[in-house]
C-alpha cells in the first residue's frame, strides 16, 4: 500500500506499509536537500555518494538522492493528526505544511543516488545561435546543479571557453565553513555578505572587460541560494546591472518561484520585452512572469502549455515563431494601423478644408451614406489582406538573416517619425482631394452647360479618394498576391456598385435625396474621367517620390535583403518543418547522421548533444561498446577543432 | 503507462502496411493556411520610377495641351452690375433694393471681345453667398416637391414652413432665396430671345419636382426673400427655381439662365436690360451676368489644362533628376554593405 505526499517541492515523501506491520517512509530529492535531513553516521556511504554525484554532474546528468527512514504505528499517527490538522487549516496552510513536512522529514538513512540523462532536444545550440544573432539575450533559469548547468550552457553554444565567467555560488569554503557551525543567522549573513562583495567586483570587471574588449562574452552564473539573497531590494541593482552586461546568465538550482522572480526582476527592473519557455509544470510561474510565455508541449505533460500563451512542440520552432512569424507579425501590425490612420485622417481632413468655405456652419462634405460605408465596404477588405498576407522576406531569409529581427527591437517601423511622415501624405492628400476637385468642376461641364451642384462635387471627390486610398495600399505592400489584387478591385467596384444603385433609387426614407443621379449625370461629362486619372495621380505623386528617395538613399535592412534575393525563385513549398514520426528506427539513425549537429563546441563534456552516455557508463565499468557511428564522427570532427579554433560565419 | 505511443494512436491500424507510422496531427496543408500564395514582390528600382515618371508626363502632357487649347477655345464676358445698377445719388442700398415701389430697371451694354459661336449660356454669377451653409441645405422637404399628397410635409423647413397655419409650397429657404433678377438681351437693336427650357437637370425635372405640385401660399409673408412662382405652373415646369434649389458647393458660383441660339461676332455689342431686384447688398454678396461659349470640357477652367500641364512637366523633370540622382549617387542593388548590421564598424 502505497500513498504519497508532495509536502515539499524539493522532496517527495512516500509512505509504504507492508501489511501494516513495518511502516517506513522514502524520499526523493535533490542532493543538498536530502542530505541536510540524513541522520548521522553512515559516512562511508554518504561520502561515496557525494563523489559520484559530482561525477554525474560533470557528466550532465541530472542526479536525485534517495533515503529512507522507518516508522512505529504510534509515530506515524501522531504525526498524521498534526498533518490533517495542518492540511484543513484555513490560515498559513503552506507554511503549517511545512513544519510538519519538517517533523517526519529527518533522521533519514541514505539509499544511494540516481543519475538521468537528460537530452538536450534535437537543434536547441543552432537555435539558440541563432537567437542570439537576432540580438536576443538569452538566460537558462534551471533546477539542477551547477555543474549540470554550465554543462548544457557549453553544449547550448552560451558559453564557451573564450568566454568570461563570473561565478556566485554557495559552495565556497567560507560558507561551508558557516554551515559547520550551524547557526542559521550567521549563515545567511555570511552568504549574503559574500553574495554583496562578489556582484560588487564583478560588476566592475564586467565593465572594464567590456570597455577594453568589447568582443570577449561574458557569463553571470549564480545558483539558487546565492540568488534568494542577491534579489534582496538593496542588492537587486547590481545583480541586475552585472547581469544586464554579460552576454548569457545562468541560474542554477533555482525554484520556480525564484525563476518567476527572476524574470519579473528583468521586466519591471530593466524595462526589456521578455520572453519565458518552459516545459514542465515548475516553468508555469516564470511562463506567466514574463511577457510572453511559451510553452513546449512534450513529455512533461501539458501545464506548462496550458499557462502559456503560445504552445509549440519542439523549442526548436522557436526559431520560426520569433523570427518567422512575430517579425512579419510586427510588419503586418505597424502596416495596418499607419493605413488604417492614414486613410481615416485623408478622407476627415478633405472635409475640413471644405468648412472654410461654408461659413463655418457645419456642412458635411460627404453625403451620409458615403461616410458610414467607407471604412465598412469601400476600403475595409484591402487592409485585411495586407494584414494576413504581407511578407517582407521569405521565410527562409528571415532565418537566414536573423539580424532582421532588431527591426523589431529598435522598433523602427512605428516611431514617431514613421507616424509623422504618413500623417503628412495625408493632409497633403486631402488638400488635393478638395482643392483639385473643387477648382475643377468650376464652370459647366459638358456641351449642355449646366452647372454642377455641392454634392456632384462631392461625389466626384469621394471617387477620388476611394480610388487612391485604395492603389496607396497597393505601393505599400511588399509582396502581393492575387487577393491583393480582388480586394482593391473588388472594393472600387463595390464603390462604383453602390453609387449606381444609391444614385438611382429614391426611398421613402431618405429626407434629402442628395445624390439622386448625380453619377450617372457625372459619368457623361469628360470632366469626371480627366479628374479622375488626374487626382489619384497627383495624390500618390507625393508618396511615390517619397518611397523611390527613401528606398535608393536610405534603404531599410529587409529592403537591401530583397534586392540581394530578388532574382530567387519563389519557394512555395518545403516551409515544412522537419518531422521524424513516421521514420523507422533505421530511417531514422541515417536521418541522424546526416542531420549532424555541427556546433563549434570546445568543451570536452558532451553531455547534452550526443549519445556518448553509452560510451562513457561502459567504460566506467571496463566494458567494450561499439562505438556508434555519430559519436565517431563527432569525436573526428571535434579532435580537428582543436587545434584550429574556427570564426563561426554568420551572414 | 503508455509505451509506444505509436501503437496508441494508430489503435485501427493494423492495416497499414508497412512501418507502423503515426497518425500526424499536423492540420491539412493549403497554400492560403500556410501563407505561401504566389506573389508578386514588387521592387522599385531606377527602371521603374524612372519608367513610371515618363509614362506619367507622356500621357499628361497632352492631354493637358488639349484641355488648355479647349478651354481657351471658349469665350466669356462677365458684366458685374450690382454696384454699377444701383443710382449713384443712393446712400442706403439696402433701402433702396427692399423698397418694392422703386422701378430697378438698369441697362448694361457689354461688347464681344471674340467671336461667338451659339449656342451661348447665359449665368449669373453670385459671389459671397453661401448656399452651401449647413442652415441652408437642410432647408428643404423634397418629399413635398415631389409628390402633391404630401403638400402639408414642412419638416426641417424652417423658419418658411407654414404662413397663416397653412404649409407652404415650396417650403424653405432655399426654395424661399430664389434668384429673381431677369435679363432681355438686343443685339444690334434686334431683340435676342433667350431659351428658358431645359437649363435644369432632365432628373430633377422629371423624379424631383413633381408634375402636379403647385406653389401654394408661397412668399406671402413680410419679408420677400425672391422670386414669386405663377401658383399656376406646375414645379416641374418652373426651371429657374429647379436650377436654384441644386445648390452649389462654393460661395462663388454660377447658375444657368437660357440659352441664345444666334452667332456673335466680334465687337458687337449686346446691350442687356435687366431688373435688379435680388437684394445681395445686405451681405456685400456681388452680382454678374455671364455669357459664355461651351466646348466638349464645359466653361472656362483653365485649371484641368494647367494642371495636367504641370504634372506632366514636372514628371519628366523628376525622371531627368532621378537619372541624375542614380547617377551622382550610385547604389548598387542588393548590396551587402548597405546591411546595418555591416554598416555599423562595432558589432553587437
Amino acid at each position: 500500500m502505497f500513498w504519497n505526499l508532495t509536502v515539499q517541492g524539493s522532496a517527495n515523501l512516500w509512505f509504504a506499509a507492508f501489511q501494516m506491520e513495518n511502516l517506513f517512509s522514502t524520499a526523493r530529492g535533490a542532493d543538498n536537500v536530502i542530505y541536510e535531513r540524513l541522520a548521522d553516521g553512515n559516512y562511508d556511504i554518504k561520502k561515496t555518494s557525494r563523489e559520484h554525484l559530482e561525477q554525474f554532474g560533470s557528466a550532465g546528468l541530472r542526479t536525485l538522492c534517495l533515503a529512507y527512514r522507518d516508522l512505529s504505528m504510534d509515530q506515524y499517527k501522531s504525526w498524521n493528526e498534526k498533518f490533517v490538522q495542518a492540511k484543513s487549516s484555513l490560515r498559513d496552510r503552506d507554511k503549517k505544511l511545512d513544519e510538519v513536512a519538517e517533523l517526519i522529514e529527518k533522521d533519514l538513512i541514505l539509499i544511494g543516488c540516481t543519475a538521468i540523462e537528460d537530452k538536450l532536444q534535437e537543434g536547441v545550440p543552432a537555435c539558440i545561435e541563432t537567437l542570439s544573432a537576432a540580438g536576443i539575450k538569452i538566460w537558462v533559469l534551471t533546477g539542477d546543479k551547477m555543474e549540470t548547468a554550465i554543462n548544457i550552457a557549453y553544449a547550448c553554444s552560451l558559453v564557451n571557453n573564450d568566454t568570461k565567467q563570473f561565478i556566485i555560488s554557495s559552495e565556497t569554503d567560507t560558507i561551508r565553513e558557516a554551515e559547520d557551525r550551524g547557526d542559521p543567522v550567521e549563515i545567511a549573513r555570511v552568504i549574503k555578505e559574500s553574495v554583496k562583495q562578489s556582484l560588487r567586483s564583478y560588476l566592475e570587471e564586467a565593465r572594464r572587460s567590456l570597455s577594453n574588449t568589447p568582443e570577449r562574452k561574458l557569463a553571470f552564473i549564480i545558483d539558487g541560494r546565492c540568488l534568494m539573497y542577491a534579489l534582496d531590494p538593496a542588492l537587486r541593482v547590481n545583480l541586475l546591472g552585472l547581469s544586464l552586461i554579460c552576454h548569457s546568465v545562468v541560474c542554477c538550482r533555482v525554484s520556480p518561484l525564484q525563476k518567476a522572480q527572476v524574470t519579473s526582476l528583468v521586466r519591471k527592473g530593466a524595462r526589456k520585452i521578455t520572453l519565458s519557455i518552459g516545459d514542465g509544470a515548475n516553468d508555469v510561474s516564470m511562463i506567466q512572469a514574463a511577457h510572453v510565455g511559451i510553452g513546449i508541449s512534450g513529455q512533461e505533460g501539458m501545464q506548462a502549455v496550458m499557462a502559456s500563451d503560445f504552445a509549440i512542440a519542439q523549442f526548436r520552432y522557436l526559431t520560426d515563431l520569433l523570427l518567422v512569424h512575430g517579425r512579419w507579425s510586427y510588419l503586418r501590425l505597424c502596416k495596418v494601423i499607419t493605413y488604417f490612420f492614414y486613410k481615416n485622417l485623408t478622407f476627415t481632413l478633405t472635409q475640413f478644408w471644405f468648412t472654410f468655405q461654408t461659413g463655418f456652419s457645419g456642412q458635411r462634405f460627404y453625403d451620409d451614406w458615403f461616410q458610414s460605408l467607407y471604412n465598412v465596404i469601400f476600403t475595409a477588405l484591402p487592409v485585411i489582406m495586407v494584414g494576413l498576407f504581407d511578407k517582407d522576406v521569405s521565410a527562409s531569409l528571415s532565418k537566414k538573416y536573423p539580424q532582421l529581427y532588431q527591426e523589431g527591437i529598435r522598433n523602427t517601423f512605428f516611431k514617431w517619425k514613421v507616424i509623422a511622415v504618413w500623417g503628412f501624405f495625408a493632409f497633403y492628400q486631402s488638400i488635393v482631394f478638395y482643392y483639385f476637385t473643387a477648382a475643377a468642376s468650376q464652370h459647366g461641364h459638358g456641351s449642355s452647360g449646366k452647372i454642377l451642384g455641392q454634392w456632384d462635387v462631392s461625389t466626384m471627390a469621394f471617387t477620388c479618394v476611394v480610388v487612391t486610398v485604395n492603389l496607396r495600399l497597393l505601393m505599400s505592400c511588399n509582396s502581393i498576391t492575387r487577393w491583393h489584387y480582388f480586394s482593391v478591385a473588388g472594393s472600387i467596384a463595390a464603390w462604383f456598385l453602390f453609387i449606381f444603385i444609391y444614385s438611382a433609387i429614391m426611398t421613402s426614407f431618405d429626407r434629402q435625396e442628395n445624390v439622386y443621379f448625380v453619377i450617372y449625370v457625372l459619368m457623361s461629362t469628360f470632366f469626371f474621367y480627366l479628374t479622375l486619372i488626374l487626382v489619384p495621380v497627383i495624390a500618390l505623386f507625393g508618396d511615390f517620390l517619397y518611397l523611390s528617395l527613401q528606398r535608393w538613399l536610405f534603404p531599410y535592412d529587409y529592403q537591401v535583403v530583397q534586392e540581394m534575393h530578388k532574382d530567387d525563385p519563389h519557394e512555395y513549398s518545403m516551409i515544412r518543418l522537419p518531422e521524424r514520426s513516421h521514420l523507422s528506427p533505421e530511417e531514422a539513425r541515417s536521418y541522424a547522421i546526416s542531420m549532424l549537429p555541427r556546433e563549434n563546441s570546445k568543451h570536452t563534456g558532451f553531455a547534452f548533444d550526443s549519445p556518448g552516455y553509452e560510451s562513457f557508463f561502459a567504460s566506467q565499468q571496463g566494458v567494450c561498446v561499439p562505438h556508434k557511428p555519430w559519436d565517431v564522427a563527432r569525436r573526428a570532427s571535434m579532435k580537428q577543432q582543436r587545434q584550429q579554433p574556427q570564426r563561426t560565419g554568420r551572414s | 503507462m503508455n509505451s509506444g505511443d505509436a501503437a496508441g494512436s494508430s489503435s485501427g491500424g493494423s492495416g497499414d502496411a508497412g512501418a507502423p507510422r503515426r497518425a500526424s496531427r499536423k492540420p491539412k496543408y493549403s497554400k492560403f493556411t500556410q501563407q505561401e500564395l504566389p506573389a508578386c514582390k514588387p521592387i522599385l528600382t531606377p527602371k521603374w520610377v524612372i519608367s513610371v515618371f515618363l509614362l506619367v508626363g507622356v500621357i499628361f502632357v497632352p492631354i493637358g495641351v488639349a484641355s488648355l487649347l479647349a478651354s481657351n477655345k471658349v469665350v466669356e464676358i462677365v458684366d458685374r452690375y450690382d454696384d454699377a445698377c444701383v443710382p449713384s445719388n443712393v446712400t442706403n442700398k439696402l433701402a433702396y433694393i427692399q423698397n418694392s415701389t422703386i422701378s430697378k430697371t438698369c441697362r448694361r451694354t457689354l461688347k464681344v471681345p471674340k467671336d461667338m459661336k451659339q449656342p451661348i449660356f447665359v449665368y449669373y454669377q453670385l459671389n459671397n453667398f453661401y448656399q452651401n451653409h449647413r442652415r441652408y441645405v437642410k432647408s428643404r422637404n423634397d418629399q413635398q416637391l415631389r409628390d402633391a399628397s404630401k403638400a402639408n410635409e414642412t419638416t426641417l423647413c424652417d423658419p418658411e414652413k407654414t404662413r397663416d397655419g397653412m404649409a407652404i409650397v415650396p417650403c424653405g429657404l432655399i426654395a424661399w432665396s430664389t434668384f429673381n433678377d431677369t435679363y432681355t438681351f438686343q443685339h444690334n437693336t434686334n431683340n435676342l430671345s433667350i431659351d428658358k427650357t431645359d437649363i435644369s437637370w432632365k432628373s430633377d425635372r422629371d423624379h424631383k419636382f413633381g408634375s402636379d405640385v403647385f406653389p401654394k401660399n408661397f412668399q406671402k409673408g413680410p419679408l420677400i426673400g425672391g422670386k414669386t412662382l405663377n401658383e399656376s405652373i406646375p414645379l416641374s415646369e418652373q426651371e429657374d427655381l429647379i436650377v436654384w434649389m441644386r445648390t452649389a458647393a462654393l460661395p462663388t458660383f454660377r447658375k444657368l439662365y437660357g440659352r441664345i441660339y444666334v452667332d456673335l461676332k466680334e465687337n458687337d455689342t449686346i446691350t442687356v436690360t435687366l431688373d435688379n431686384n435680388y437684394n445681395t447688398y445686405s451681405f456685400d454678396g456681388k452680382k454678374s451676368l455671364v455669357l459664355s461659349t461651351s466646348t466638349w470640357l464645359g466653361g472656362k477652367n483653365d485649371f484641368l489644362g494647367l494642371a495636367y500641364l504641370t504634372v506632366g512637366g514636372l514628371c519628366f523633370f523628376l525622371a531627368f533628376a532621378f537619372t541624375l540622382l542614380y547617377l551622382i549617387k550610385p547604389r548598387k542593388l542588393g548590396d551587402n554593405n548597405y546591411l546595418s548590421w555591416n554598416r555599423n564598424s562595432a558589432g553587437h
